[in-house]
């Protein structure tokens, strides 16, 4: 690749977005108004064409050259002649996480467009609204370009803060604040150990651009050339993991996800399902030197997620506004990405990353487009059957939930079975739960579909329900067409006649293969599996994910009744699913009260305490003052006693004593 | 070399200050905005020099290859001679002072400015006076960053303390009387002891050039030898003599460095301030008017963390080799306890009040580590919290001004309200919590990095580290926590008619907003100008 040519396309990838967001702010409330979508939708779409063309290069490349590091900017020194860069690593994984992120971006961008409007008015905080959604990209684009963990982190911090931004967007809804603050401070606690491990990882290595570090790593050494212990590598590993599961609300730090709902729609889309959440993902993947070399953390990264697949699936089963359910089905299968990434299928997880920024974006606009039909009301007990009033939704929404739930030859199906593969050939536990959620999923996912679009016709008073503009059906339908077909990026058509077509082992992986060699090369046995057992899973998930949907179909469209005979059978599990498990009251009161307690008590140590002590000090010449103030009274009298009693001692001494 | 820049520097706004007693009522006001505009643009003056300074091949002459060695506007007058001592009035500018002097100007002329309205303050009698004494408060911070005699810097540094009583004390809230007499008893009690160092180093400094004559070459030509003992800063910390003696002889039985050490840096730690002597500044910003506040935490606070570089270490570095676990645990308890109580607060003030105090217990774990990274991130922290803190503090007060009091739990929905105020409000509580891409990030992060880093000479550096690591997450919570109590939510009737911040206050919060942000993208701006000196001063005590 020639560095230089890469250069003005990262440029132009890095500049266009913030660009567009400065704008949008300085120009947007006093002269464009209700045309402030155009800036984000020119910088964002030129971002895209620079996305499009680092992609070719680094195809065009191959593999061996298909890794490139620009230094743009010097940024801070320590000591002399050690630099902190702002240098960018245009590679595979960076070339298609930037195809992700600035496509679906630009999607989201042309739909709020309307999404954000009130009847074709622009509504309060439009320009605001574009403005954070612009730097969003620009942040964004920063993490995933950036060549050194510093870069990273910034673009890390930076996403957080839009997303903190934009989920309290609505900031005059107490609840919208709160969902804020909320995924701020979890944000914090996993970030405690993002931090932490980019130290440690300068401390050992005295760098932190990622070549340098993945080389020693590698090669297992530390900077001082001292054998690089196992201990080392995994503490880094897991204080990494641990900013990733803040970042991609994993178990135990997904409790910050389903408030996050409370921002504006296409927010959830683009950031809080498609592209800001899988960050976390593209992390543990780039550090696949750092994290293979850890089987420990290897262990602990895929049950985690395995674990929060199951578990945000379960809940995800018996919610009701439909947005929570999307952002508990978001846990899960961010919890899938892990599980992939753990089982040493580093291809397997960026791939379900990218086939899962399709459908379940489509199914958050459309969700979104529900929400705007419906007048801002997304409780599935108010409205149904809308699949009338609304077919281009419903059809999309349709598509996108079909891939979600796994039925054969979607996108969903291909990236997911490749998962489940890798789990099965490491873990038969893990697999099996990986499969038990997928169940799931297809179950919840058609479970939300069914009654929002089934049935008889309902919608909550004074709404006449209506179908979107153009403005939002252009975006829904691209993205259908995404979730359909973007799966056979990974699909072979080439070995083995009928089954090879199911082979889930194609270009894409090939194209990520520098990028994951770190997985492959700790875990060569995964390329040997036994082709048999491959196509009996294919199998096997395509069943569950039919059965899922029937299972959805019988209890919610052909015999309620049945439904709600099962609720009432098992009322205490159910109760326990509505209520999330009690997390986020575990939370309260197991950490936010202890820790209100303990600022409280540390405050009124400093009032009574330390200020009781410095009281005591001053104490001391008062209470000196209060003895000797009685000879300084200030009454003539007593000064002519105290001068009477004077005069006569010394007069006393002198006659007696001297005399 | 010779230059009387700073003193001009330093007297300007004394000159300002008789200025604004003589001058009439009405345009006192402008009397003290020209002074201290005129000082911030001498300041800038003090740049050139400096320079180029970032790279590499610059840093030597800019900086000297040793300390000491390359000071610049350097004035040097015999000021009290007596038979066997000579008191210098002597300045100079290194990469030490450089920063800490043009942020003190910069944030007096905001301070001059924010007192704008002083006419509708509750207290307005006695205009004259406050902007005099807040220009003579001027004097006091300057000269103390400036000067390098130890008497002259402790002259300078009892000359601060007054104006700040009296500003408090007058002007102030209804417990004023209260607060000032607690902020001079607790500075009082610092200086106390930096008195009996300064007489000690004097005479020991004195024994000194008398045991080791043939060591006592002095640095200012590098041949003339030292015969009497010396107030100079740089000599003490310099002088081969006088370094191997302070090394080793003792003082009332205890060895002579570490007690010195921890004379002097009591009187520091009070300024800066540090658990468990910081009971003073709560009280005092709660009751002082909002520009002492901005003035109090952007400048006064820093006077701690400049001497514990100034004198402290480059003097007594076995001192600070003895005190460093004591030090580092001060910082990390300041760090957390200072957080937890800022989330207890229900008032504004006090909450970024307690805010300084966590801050500023980086800037002291920075120090005690004693590595390079640790230094360049405490002063770092220390521009940083400069900025960012009277910057929260003008946002406090611009509420203040409009609603009368500072009960978190009251406000609500002042974004609404006021919106171009409330993203200046984001801007600067984000600066504070340290988001990274603004000024409170890059001070936390070389200051844990520096922590890290000392774990070979240190065996509590790693836990000290993730501890004050961990205190980020308590400041996000209490910041975060405050935007949502005051900014966010629902517009609340009493507040709906706010009038959004007017040019003025907008004029004061804008440069403290672009520099929040320039120092988080571009931190070469500060490190350039003062990492030689820093390094010279570590290549000296270790």
């Amino acid at each position: 690749m020639d560095a230089h040519r890469i250069q003005y396309w990262v440029l132009l990838v890095l500049l266009a977005p913030p660009a567009a967001s400065i704008l949008a702010a300085a120009l947007g409330p006093r002269f464009l108004r209700g045309q402030t979508h155009w800036l984000p939708i020119l910088g964002v779409g030129a971002a895209l064409v620079g996305s499009v063309n680092l992609f070719n290069q680094v195809r065009a490349a191959g593999e061996a050259h298909g890794s490139i590091v620009v230094e743009l900017y010097r940024w801070i020194a320590t000591v002399p002649d050690q630099w902190f860069s702002v240098n960018v690593l245009v590679d595979p994984l960076t070339a298609i996480m930037l195809l992700v992120v600035t496509g679906v971006a630009l999607l989201v961008v042309v739909y709020s467009r309307e999404y954000m409007s009130d009847h074709g008015h622009p509504v309060r905080g439009y320009e605001r609204f574009f403005a954070y959604l612009a730097l969003f990209v620009f942040s964004m684009c920063v993490l995933v370009l950036g060549g050194n963990f510093l870069l990273l982190y910034l673009g890390w911090e930076a996403v957080g803060l839009c997303s903190y931004l934009l989920i309290g967007f609505y900031y005059d809804r107490p609840s919208a604040a709160a969902a804020a603050k909320k995924a701020f401070l979890v944000n914090r606690i996993g970030d405690f150990g993002f931090g932490l491990a980019i130290l440690l990882i300068y401390v050992t290595f005295q760098e932190l651009d990622y070549q340098a570090v993945f080389a020693m790593v590698d090669a297992g050494t530390t900077a001082s050339g001292e054998a690089l212990t196992s201990g080392r590598v995994t503490a880094i590993a897991l204080l990494l993991f641990c900013g990733a599961a803040g970042k991609s609300a994993q178990f135990p730090l997904y409790v910050w996800l389903p408030d996050a709902m409370e921002g504006p729609s296409p927010v959830s889309a683009l950031i809080h399902a498609a592209t800001m959440v899988t960050a976390g993902v593209y992390m543990v993947v780039r550090c696949g030197a750092i994290f293979a070399a850890s089987p420990l953390a290897m262990a602990l990264v895929a049950t985690i997620g395995a674990f929060t697949a199951l578990l945000a699936a379960t809940i995800a089963l018996v919610q009701f506004d439909m947005k929570r359910i999307l952002a508990y089905s978001t846990i899960s299968q961010l919890g899938y990405m892990f599980l992939g990434v753990g089982m040493y299928a580093g291809s397997a997880a960026i791939f379900h990353l990218f086939t899962h920024a399709f459908f379940k974006a489509l199914l958050f606009l459309a969700a979104g487009s529900v929400m705007h039909a419906m007048g801002g009301v997304i409780d599935l007990r108010r409205f149904g059957g809308l699949r009338r009033v609304m077919p281009w939704t419903y059809a999309t929404m349709l598509i996108g939930a079909l891939s979600l739930a796994g039925i054969p030859l979607l996108s969903g199906f291909w990236s997911k079975d490749a998962i489940i593969h890798a789990a099965f050939e490491n873990s038969r536990l893990l697999g099996w739960i990986g499969l038990l959620t997928a169940l799931l999923t297809a179950f919840y996912t058609f479970r939300m579909v069914f009654l929002a679009f089934h049935g008889t016709t309902r919608v909550p008073d004074g709404v006449h329900a209506h179908e979107a503009g153009a403005w939002i059906k252009l975006p829904l339908v691209v993205l259908a067409v995404g979730s359909i077909f973007a799966g056979y990026a990974d699909v072979t058509f080439l070995s083995g006649g009928f089954a090879g077509a199911f082979d889930p082992h194609g270009w894409f992986s090939h194209f990520l293969s520098s990028v994951t060699a770190p997985f492959a090369m700790h875990h060569a046995e995964f390329a040997a599996a036994g082709h048999m057992q491959k196509y009996g899973l294919l199998y096997m998930s395509s069943a569950v994910a039919i059965g899922g949907v029937i299972l959805a179909y019988s209890l919610y469209v052909d015999s309620p009744m049945l439904g709600l005979i099962i609720r009432r059978a098992f009322p205490k599990t159910h109760q326990l699913l509505s209520n999330k498990y009690y997390v986020d009251e575990a939370y309260e009161s197991w950490i936010v009260q202890p820790l209100r307690r303990l600022a409280a008590f540390c405050y009124a140590f400093d009032r009574y305490v330390i200020d009781g002590l410095v009281w005591l000090l001053t104490a001391v010449p008062r209470l000196a003052a209060l003895v000797l103030r009685v000879f300084e009274q200030g009454r003539l009298q007593g000064y002519g006693t105290s001068m009477t009693i004077g005069l006569a001692a010394i007069l006393f001494l002198i006659l007696v004593i001297g005399g | 070399m010779d230059s009387t820049l700073l003193s001009w520097l330093v007297f300007v706004p004394t000159i300002g200050a008789v200025a604004c007693l003589l001058a009439p009522r009405e345009v006192t006001r402008t009397v003290a905005m020209l002074a201290s505009g005129i000082s911030f643009v001498l300041s800038l003056f003090l740049i050139p020099p400096f320079l180029g300074a970032g790279d590499e091949m610059n840093a030597a002459a800019v900086f000297g290859s040793s300390y000491g060695d390359a000071l610049h506007f350097i004035q040097r007058i015999p000021w009290i001679n007596g038979e066997s001592f000579t008191i210098e009035y002597f300045l100079g500018l290194d990469g030490l002072n450089l920063p800490l002097v043009i942020l003190t100007t910069l944030i007096s002329l905001l301070a001059v400015w924010a007192s704008w309205n002083f006419d509708e303050w509750k207290i307005n009698k006695g205009k004259k006076g406050y902007f005099a004494l807040l220009l003579l408060l001027e004097t006091g911070m300057l000269g103390t960053f400036v000067a390098l005699d130890f008497f002259l810097f402790y002259i300078f540094w009892e000359v601060m303390l007054l104006p700040m009583y009296f500003l408090i004390g007058v002007w102030g809230g209804p417990r004023k009387e209260y607060a000032a007499i607690k902020f001079f008893l607790f500075t009082l009690a610092g200086s106390v002891l930096m008195l009996v160092a300064l007489v000690a180093m004097f005479f020991y400094s004195g024994a000194a050039v008398a045991e080791y004559p043939e060591l006592a070459v002095s640095y200012r030509d590098g041949a003339s030898v030292l015969t009497t003992g010396t107030f100079d800063l740089i000599e003490l910390a310099t002088n081969e003599a006088i370094q191997k003696y302070f090394g080793e002889s003792l003082f009332l039985g205890w060895r002579f460095a570490p007690v010195m050490f921890i004379f002097l840096f009591v009187g520091f730690a009070v300024k800066l301030p540090a658990v468990p002597v910081h009971t003073w500044l709560p009280d005092a910003h709660v009751e002082a008017p909002t520009p002492i506040s901005m003035i109090l935490a952007g400048v006064l606070l820093k006077m701690g963390g400049y001497g514990f570089l100034r004198l402290c270490y480059p003097i007594f570095p076995s001192g600070g080799q003895f005190w460093a676990g004591t030090l580092a645990a001060i910082g990390v308890v300041s760090i957390l306890y200072g957080a937890l109580c800022a989330m207890a607060q229900t008032d504004f003030k006090k909450l970024v009040a307690y805010s300084s105090v966590s801050h500023m217990g980086y800037v002291l774990l920075g120090i005690a580590v004693m590595t390079e990274t640790g230094f360049q991130g405490a002063m770092f922290q220390m521009i940083a919290h400069g900025i960012s803190s009277p910057m929260c503090f003008f946002l406090v007060g611009v509420i203040y001004d409009r609603a009368h009091h500072r009960e978190i739990n009251r406000f609500g929905g002042l974004w609404l309200t006021m919106p171009k105020y409330g993203t200046m409000a984001t801007i600067g509580f984000f600066a504070s919590l340290g988001l990274p891409g603004l000024c409170g990030f890059v001070g936390e992060v070389f200051v844990l990095l520096g922590t890290f880093e000392a774990r070979h000479t240190f065996t509590w550096a790693v836990p000290a580290a993730i501890l004050a690591a961990a205190g980020v997450i308590f400041t996000a919570g209490y910041i975060l926590w405050l935007i949502q109590r005051v900014y966010l939510g629902p517009q609340k009737p009493e507040y709906a008619d706010y009038p959004e911040a007017t040019g003025r206050e907008m004029a004061i919060l804008m440069p403290l907003a672009a520099l929040c942000v320039v120092l988080g993208v571009l931190p070469r701006v500060v490190f350039d100008y003062m990492n030689g000196t820093l390094r010279n001063i570590l290549d000296q005590i270790l």
